[in-house]
This record gives structure tokens, C-alpha cells and sequence, in this order.
């Protein structure tokens, strides 16, 4: 994945800028912008051999830091599956919105249920 | 614009009158579930009262502005007024001890600025087996499930 220098000039001309003003804003220096451009690819050579011996392309191994995915969805996730391993009969997905429900108060559990209940109900 | 929640600072009311005057009861049913974590719907917040008679139980009524209206061949006792038409008055707790032996086991969660009582969910699992109604068997693998994943927090966090 190379710098797309050209892209970048037309977009900060859209928005009228130039290069160097550009740079000054988002705090990076010539210096390191001209060297990021003229590498072959800015990801590090590990990215790349990762995606390789997996047969893909880089940036199939690549994601957006999400919002949702934190470590504590990560941690909550790893407690679900650890409890369904000792509980083989325990569904994950209950588990799962069981742990969910939990990180919230009581009483906006309890709104969750009847608030659904209004539209929904299946249990009294 | 989405509607309001159904527990409001009415409802809170309520229950805090309750708390104040001393009245016996508990929280039970899929409210009392939901509190605890589990993944339940329902419509109503179930109260099992000790004695229905008891004077204190209309004080904490007329506090809100609400009145009991007593079971008669037609319907179940009701409440009425007050912002308590979202709770329930049960009567049969079935495959349940009596209130006294419950309200012993019943845990305290704290709603807003009023902690109530609430009956654990292994009580509410064995009441929904024992009335066996299909309703009740449907939600019985949810509320296990919580039960196990409250185990396991409760024996990881001693």
C-alpha cells in the first residue's frame, strides 16, 4: 500500500491548501512525508508477510480501530466463550446479552424489557 | 422520537413508598429476572406482597395517589392511579415456600435512589418450572443461562 501523493496534492488543492500547508496542519514534516512517499508500501514488512502466508492481500488483514470493538467487548467476548466451554449446555448468545445486560444499571435493564415487552411480548 | 421508558420517576415513586412504609414484598416474575441480568421481555413488574390487607400497603397507595382494587371472580387484583398500573399484584407463587421463607433469600437491587427486594433468579427459574405453562417453559433456557453466567462471575470475583 503506497502513498497516494497525487490524490493527496488534489485534495488539499480542493480544499485549498498546499502541500506544505497541508503538512504544517496535520504536524508532519517534510522530511518524513517525502519519505513515507517515496516507499513502496508504508505498511511494515510484517503486515505483508502476515497477509502473504495467509494468501491475502494486505489490507484484508487490516481494520479501522472501531468504537464498538474495545477491549472490553473483546473481554466480554472472551468471557462468554470461556463460560460456554464450562457450561456446554449454556447458549452463547445468551451468555453473551446476559454479560451485555450486566455492564448496564439495573433499572435500564429493566426498561430494555419492558420497553421490548410493549411491542413484542412473547413472556408476561 | 422514541417514547419514553415505561419505568419513570412514577414508578420509582411507588416502589420508594413501599420501601418507606415498611411494606413486605418483593420484586418477582421476568422484571425480577431482568433486573438480574437476563435477557427477558415482559410487560408488567411483578409484586408478591406478604398481606394484601395489610394498612401500611394502602398508606404507601395513597401516598401516590393510587388505589387497590381486590380480586373478584373476573379479575386479579389491580392497582390503579399513581403511575402503579405497570406493576402486577401476585397472589400464587407456584413451587415456591411461603412469603416468609422466600423474602429471607431475596437479594437488593438498587433502583435510582430506592434499594428493593428481589427474588433471586434461581427461585424464579424454579417457579416458572413448576407452573410449567408454555410461556414459562419457553423463557426457562434464558434465565438458566443467566444463572450460569452469575455463577461463574460470582466464583471468578469470590
Amino acid at each position: 500500500m503506497k502513498l497516494a501523493a497525487y490524490r493527496i496534492r488534489c485534495m488539499a488543492r480542493a480544499r485549498g491548501l498546499t502541500l506544505a500547508k497541508l503538512l504544517e496542519h496535520a504536524g508532519v514534516s517534510r522530511t518524513a512525508y517525502y519519505s513515507l512517499a517515496r516507499r513502496p508500501s508504508v505498511l511494515p514488512n510484517s503486515v505483508h508477510a502476515i497477509a502473504g502466508a495467509l494468501g491475502l492481500h494486505p489490507v484484508e488483514i487490516l481494520e479501522e480501530p472501531s468504537a464498538v470493538m474495545d477491549d472490553t467487548v473483546a473481554a466480554r467476548i472472551d468471557e462468554a466463550r470461556a463460560i460456554c466451554e464450562k457450561e456446554p449446555r449454556a447458549s452463547f448468545e445468551n451468555v453473551w446479552h446476559t454479560l451485555c445486560l450486566l455492564a448496564s444499571p439495573p433499572v435500564e435493564r429493566l426498561n430494555r424489557s419492558l420497553t421490548r415487552g410493549r411491542t413484542a411480548s412473547i413472556h408476561g | 422520537m422514541a417514547a419514553p421508558p415505561p419505568f419513570t420517576d412514577k414508578e420509582a415513586a411507588f416502589l420508594r413508598a413501599l420501601v418507606d412504609e415498611r411494606v413486605e414484598f418483593m420484586v418477582v416474575g421476568l422484571a425480577a429476572a431482568a433486573l438480574q441480568g437476563a435477557p427477558a421481555v415482559t410487560q408488567d413488574i411483578d409484586l408478591w406482597l406478604a398481606d394484601r390487607s395489610d394498612p401500611r400497603f394502602r398508606e404507601a397507595l395513597r401516598k401516590v395517589g393510587a388505589s387497590y382494587v381486590p380480586p373478584s371472580m373476573n379479575n386479579p387484583p389491580l392497582l390503579v392511579g399513581g403511575g402503579t398500573e405497570l406493576f402486577d399484584i401476585v397472589v400464587n407463587m407456584h413451587g415456591l415456600g411461603p412469603f416468609e421463607q422466600e423474602v429471607k433469600r431475596a437479594i437488593r437491587i438498587r433502583l435510582g435512589d430506592v434499594e428493593i427486594p428481589v427474588l433471586p433468579l434461581d427461585r424464579i427459574i424454579a417457579s416458572k418450572r413448576a407452573t410449567g405453562r408454555p410461556k414459562d417453559r419457553a423463557i426457562l433456557p434464558a434465565l438458566e443461562d443467566t444463572l450460569r453466567t452469575l455463577r461463574s462471575r460470582h466464583k471468578r470475583d469470590g
